[in-house]
C-alpha cells in the first residue's frame, strides 16, 4: 500500500488499508478499531475484522485488526500498515508485521518505542496517552478518542465525519462523557499535527466509493440470523468459547418472536432439550464446540435414529480436549462427519463467509426439516467470529420449505398414518403431538412403521435403507463449492472454510507473478459431492489445505475414493492462520510448480 | 378416523411393580379428561423405558438419563401439551441424576414419575443409586425427595407406592393438574419393585410412612417437609404421599411462552415475518 513516499510528498491513494490496535486484554481501547472500521464504511470501503484475544478474563496480550478494501476483503491478511501500540508487547508481538514505510502510533507514557526488528522506514509516532488520560473518564473510552484523532489524521478522513462517527458509536453515553471524549480528539488532532499532520496533509487519501449499505456481521450471528429467519424459534446451548456468541445474539431477538432461547446445564441437556422442542414441531438449533459437541454427539445419533429435524452449529476451535479455546482450528472434520454411534443419514455444511453462514444456517434448517436429519454446520473460529461487509439478501424474498409436515387441524386424513412409513423417496410423512388423528411413537430404537420396536431382520433392512434414501432425496439441495482461478490449471488448490479467504488472498499474490492454479473450496462437507471427486481426478497435483495435524479433510476426501497418489496435504495446526506467503512457500516445498 | 397405532401390552415380567404405575397413570389421565393427543409421554431407558408404548398418547422414547431436558425443551416449545417423563432411578438419578437437579431448580411445567425400584432391571439386576445400603456394603441410598426439598425452587414432589396404587393414582393426578395449570414441575416418584432381580414388596411392609394419613401435616410448609423426612429417613423410613405442594416461578413463566404464545405454535412463513427481519438486519448495517 506504502510505495514509500514520506509525508511531505503527496498521499497515498487507499486502495486497501491493514489496521491493528493492541494491548493488554480487557483494555476497552480495541474497539478504536470498530471506530475506524465504521468510518472507512462510510467512504464506501468494505471492511473485515477480526481479533485475536488470550482466553483470559483480563490481562494479556490482546489485538484487534480491520482491513478494508475498495473490493470485497476475503481475509484478515497478514502486513500491517499502521499499528497503535499500547504498548511494548505489541510492538515486539506485531511490529515486524508493519510494512516498509508503515507507521506506528505508540503510547509513549511510560517508555519509549523499542526499534528492534521493525522494518526500514516505518515512522513512529509518539503520543502519551498516559499523561492525557483524565481520571474522573473512562479511560479506555479516552484512549479511543484520543488515537481515533490520530489515525484519522494520518488516514486523512474528513473531520466531521470523524466526529459523526464517534458520536455514532458513543450514541447511549451521557453528555458530558460524550464532551470529554470530542475534547480527547481535539488533543488528538492537535499531536498528529505537531508530527507534520494538518492542513490537509495526510499519510493517505481515501477514495470516495459509492457507498452501498452493507450489513457488517460476523459468521456466528450471521448463522443465527440464518437460522431465525428460516423460522427457528428454539434455541438451546451452554457457553463455550468460540460458539456463545450464537446464543448471545439469539438471546437479544428470539424472544420477541415468540421464540425461546434456553441455557442448559450441559450439551447432553442442550441437544435433547433440542429433539424434545424438534418432536413438537419447532425448528430447532443448537450450537458448541469441539467439547460440547463430543458430548452431544449420542443425541445426535437419536436425531438421526427417531428423525428428528435439529441443526447443530461447531465452531470448531483448537483441540484436543480443551486445545486452545481462542484458536482457530478445523480438528473436528471427523468428529462431524463420522463421530456418532451408529450409521445414520445427516449433513455437514461448511460456509466460509458471513453472507455463507446466513445462508447456511437457512439451508440447514430447512435440510433438517425437510429430511428428518440432524444438519451439522461447521464452522470454525475465524469464520465463527471474524466480522466482514456483506449484503444480507433481501428479506422479502426469503421462503421456507417444510416438506412432509402434515399440518391439517384434525390429523393426516386418509385410513391410516404411519410415522415411519416406507416410502421411494425415505422420507416418511409427520405430524406433530396435538394433532388429534396422527397419534405416533417416536423413538431411536429400530422399529416398524408404526414406531413399535421390531428387531427382525427383515425390518432392520427395511428401516436402514429407508432413512439412507433421504440423503439421495436432498442431494440437490446442499450447496455446491466455490471455484475460481485458472479451471484449466494442473494444479488444483482444495480448503474450506477459513482456508479460503487465504485461498483468495493467495490467488490475487499468484497473478501478480503471473502465475495461477484452479481453486475448490466446498461448501458441504459431508456427503462429499462428486463434484469434488470431479476436480480432483482432472487435475495431476491436488493440496489439500487444512488446519489440523491429522490431514481430516485429506481423509475424507480419500475415503471418499479420490485417488491419494496425487493429492498433497498441507496442514497447519499452531492454532495461526495461513497467510498467502505462508501458502506459497510451503506449496513451492512441496514442489508445486507455482 | 385415521387409524393410528395401537397400544401395546406391557411387556414386563409377571409381577413388576411398572404395572402398577402404569394402571394409576392410565387412570390419572383419564380422570383428569387429558385429551389421548394432547399428552406427550417421554419415557426413559429401562424397563420402565417403555412405558409409552402401553399409553393411549404420542410417545417419545429419549435417551438413558434424558428424560428430563427432553421433556423440558417438548414442554417449553408447546405449552398446550400435556407432557409426562417416565423412566426408571437409574434412569433419572444416576446417569440423569444432574437434569433432576436443575428440573427442581427451573420449574418447567411437566410431570415426572420415576419409577424406583432400587435396581437396574433391564441390564439385569446391578444396583441403583437407590439400592439399600445391604446391597451396597454400606453406601447410604440417594433420597430424590429430600434432594428436591433441598432446591428451593422446586414446587411439587410426592412419593407413592405401585402397592397402594390408588393413591399414586391420585398423586399423579395432583402431578397432572399441577403442570397443566403451569404451576411448574410435578414429581412423583413410585416405589415400584422389580421382581425379579430385587424383590422389595415384603420389606416396604411397615417401612413406609403416609404422611397424608397425619391432618396436621402442610405440604406448603417446606420446613416442616424436610424434617419430617429426613426425621423418617433416621428411623430407616420412607415418607409417602404428597410431600410438597407450592408455588413457584416457572420455566415457561420466565421465557413468556403460554398456550397462546408457543415457539410450536408461531407463524414461521417469512413472508408474514418481512418487517421484523428487515429491522434485524438494519440492526448490522454499517
Ligand atoms: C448411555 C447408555 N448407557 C447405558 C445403557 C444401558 N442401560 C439400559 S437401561 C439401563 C439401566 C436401567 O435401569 P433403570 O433406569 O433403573 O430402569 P429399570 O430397568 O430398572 O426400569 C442401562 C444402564 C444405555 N442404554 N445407554
Ligand atoms: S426385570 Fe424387574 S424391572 Fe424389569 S420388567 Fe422384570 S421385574 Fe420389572
Amino acid at each position: 500500500m506504502n510505495d514509500g513516499m514520506m509525508m511531505a510528498s503527496q498521499p497515498q491513494i487507499m486502495e486497501s488499508l491493514c489496521v491493528a490496535v493492541a494491548g493488554q486484554g480487557g483494555d476497552g481501547s480495541l474497539t478504536l478499531v470498530t471506530l475506524i472500521a465504521r468510518a472507512l464504511a462510510d467512504y464506501g470501503y468494505h471492511i473485515y475484522e477480526s481479533r485475536n484475544v488470550a482466553s483470559r478474563i483480563k490481562g494479556g496480550h490482546a489485538a484487534a485488526f480491520l482491513r478494508a478494501g475498495v473490493d470485497p476483503v476475503p481475509a484478515q491478511g497478514h502486513d500491517l500498515d499502521l499499528l497503535i501500540a499500547f504498548d511494548v508487547e505489541a510492538i515486539e508481538i506485531l511490529g515486524p508485521r508493519v510494512v516498509e514505510n508503515g507507521v506506528i502510533i505508540f503510547d509513549s507514557s511510560s517508555e519509549p518505542c523499542p526499534m528492534g526488528g521493525l522494518k526500514t522506514g516505518v515512522e513512529i509516532i509518539d503520543v502519551p496517552f498516559g499523561r492525557y488520560a483524565v481520571r474522573e473518564l473512562r479511560r479506555d473510552l479516552y484512549k479511543n478518542s484520543l488515537g481515533y484523532a490520530v489515525t484519522c489524521a494520518i488516514l486523512g478522513l474528513k473531520g466531521d465525519l470523524v466526529q459523526a462517527k464517534m458520536r455514532e458509536v458513543y450514541g447511549r453515553l451521557p453528555a458530558n462523557v460524550i464532551a470529554a471524549n470530542l475534547a480527547a480528539m481535539e488533543t488528538g488532532f492537535q499531536i498528529a499535527g505537531d508530527f507534520g499532520y494538518r492542513g490537509g496533509r495526510s499519510r493517505w487519501q481515501p477514495r470516495t466509493l459509492s457507498p452501498t449499505p452493507k450489513h457488517h456481521m460476523t459468521g456466528n450471528e450471521a448463522l443465527a440470523f440464518g437460522f431465525l429467519a428460516a423460522g427457528g424459534r428454539f434455541f438451546a446451548g451452554y457457553p463455550i468459547t468460540p460458539a456463545t456468541d450464537i446464543m448471545e445474539w439469539l438471546e437479544k431477538y428470539l424472544p420477541d418472536l415468540g421464540g425461546v432461547v434456553i441455557q442448559a446445564e450441559d450439551e447432553l441437556a442442550s441437544i435433547n432439550m433440542a429433539l424434545g422442542a424438534a418432536m413438537t414441531g419447532t425448528r430447532t438449533m443448537t450450537a458448541s464446540s469441539g467439547p460440547g459437541i463430543a458430548l452431544m454427539t449420542e443425541g445426535i445419533s437419536q436425531a438421526g435414529s427417531a428423525e428428528l429435524p435439529v441443526v447443530i452449529v461447531n465452531c470448531q476451535r483448537a483441540g484436543p480436549s480443551t486445545g486452545m479455546p481462542t484458536k482457530p482450528e478445523q480438528s473436528d472434520i471427523g468428529l462431524m462427519t463420522q463421530g456418532a454411534n451408529g450409521d445414520f443419514p445427516h449433513v455437514v455444511l461448511c460456509p466460509a463467509t458471513p453472507g455463507e453462514c446466513f445462508e447456511a444456517g437457512r439451508l440447514a434448517t430447512d435440510i433438517a426439516e425437510i429430511a428428518q436429519i440432524p444438519v451439522f454446520v461447521a464452522l470454525d473460529q475465524v469464520v465463527a467470529q471474524d466480522r466482514a461487509s456483506f449484503t444480507l439478501p433481501h428479506m422479502g424474498s426469503l421462503t421456507i420449505n417444510r416438506g412432509k409436515r402434515l399440518a391439517g387441524p384434525k390429523g393426516p386424513g386418509g385410513p391410516e398414518y404411519r410415522r415411519y412409513q416406507l416410502t421411494d423417496d425415505g422420507i416418511s410423512p409427520w405430524t406433530i403431538p396435538g394433532t388429534p388423528e396422527g397419534m405416533s411413537l417416536v423413538t431411536g430404537n429400530e422399529r416398524n412403521e408404526w414406531g413399535h420396536v421390531d428387531t427382525g431382520p427383515e425390518n432392520r433392512r427395511r428401516m436402514m435403507d429407508k432413512r439412507a434414501r433421504k440423503l439421495e432425496t436432498i442431494s440437490a439441495m446442499l450447496p455446491i463449492a466455490v471455484n475460481w482461478g485458472d479451471a484449466s490449471s494442473d494444479i488444483g488448490i482444495i480448503g474450506v472454510g477459513m482456508e479460503r479467504g487465504v485461498m483468495r488472498d493467495l490467488t490475487s499474490l499468484l497473478a501478480r507473478q503471473n502465475k495461477s492454479a484452479a481453486f475448490h473450496s466446498p461448501r458441504t462437507l459431508w456427503p462429499v459431492l462428486p463434484e469434488t471427486l470431479e476436480f480432483i481426478a482432472g487435475k495431476s497435483r491436488v493440496f489439500v489445505i487444512e488446519h489440523n495435524r491429522e490431514g481430516q479433510l485429506f481423509r475424507l476426501l480419500g475415503g471418499a475414493l479420490a485417488s491419494r497418489s496425487h493429492m498433497t496435504n498441507i496442514t497447519r495446526y499452531d492454532g495461526r492462520a495461513f497467510s498467502p506467503e505462508d501458502l506459497v512457500r510451503r506449496l513451492h516445498e512441496e514442489g508445486a510448480d507455482l | 378416523m385415521t387409524l393410528t397405532f395401537k397400544p401395546k401390552a406391557p411387556i414386563w415380567c409377571a409381577g413388576c411393580g411398572h404395572f402398577g404405575v402404569h394402571t394409576a397413570l392410565t387412570h390419572a389421565l383419564k380422570a383428569a379428561h387429558v385429551p389421548a393427543h394432547e399428552a406427550l409421554i417421554i419415557a426413559g431407558i429401562g424397563c420402565s423405558g417403555s412405558i409409552q408404548n402401553n399409553l393411549n398418547a404420542y410417545g417419545y422414547h429419549a435417551l438413558h438419563g434424558r428424560v428430563l431436558p427432553t421433556a423440558t425443551g417438548a414442554a417449553l416449545a408447546n405449552p398446550n401439551l400435556l407432557v409426562i417423563g417416565a423412566g426408571g432411578d437409574g434412569d433419572g438419578y444416576a446417569i440423569g441424576g444432574g437434569h433432576l437437579l436443575h428440573s427442581f431448580k427451573r420449574n418447567p411445567s411437566l410431570v415426572y414419575i420415576v419409577m424406583n425400584n432400587g435396581v437396574y432391571g433391564l441390564t439385569k439386576g446391578q444396583n441403583s443409586p437407590t439400592a439399600g445400603a445391604a446391597l451396597t456394603n454400606g453406601e447410604a441410598p440417594l433420597d430424590a425427595v429430600q434432594l428436591g426439598l433441598s432446591v428451593s425452587g422446586s414446587t411439587f414432589i410426592a412419593r407413592g407406592f405401585v402397592g397402594w396404587w390408588d393413591q399414586l393414582a391420585t398423586l399423579i393426578g395432583e402431578g397432572i393438574q399441577h403442570a397443566r395449570a403451569h404451576c411448574g414441575f410435578a414429581f412423583i416418584e413410585a416405589i415400584s419393585p422389580c421382581v425379579t432381580y430385587n424383590d422389595t414388596y415384603p420389606e416396604w411392609d411397615g417401612k413406609l410412612a403416609d404422611i397424608s394419613r397425619d391432618e396436621a401435616y402442610d405440604p406448603t410448609d417446606r420446613v416442616q417437609a424436610m424434617s419430617r423426612v429426613m426425621r423418617l429417613s433416621e428411623q430407616g423410613k420412607l415418607a409417602v404421599g404428597k410431600i410438597l405442594h407450592t408455588t413457584g416461578s416457572t420455566l415457561d413463566q420466565r421465557h413468556n411462552v403460554s398456550a397462546q404464545r408457543a415457539p410450536a405454535l408461531q407463524d414461521v412463513l417469512p413472508a408474514n415475518n418481512v418487517s421484523t427481519y428487515e429491522a434485524i438486519a438494519r440492526d448490522h448495517l454499517v
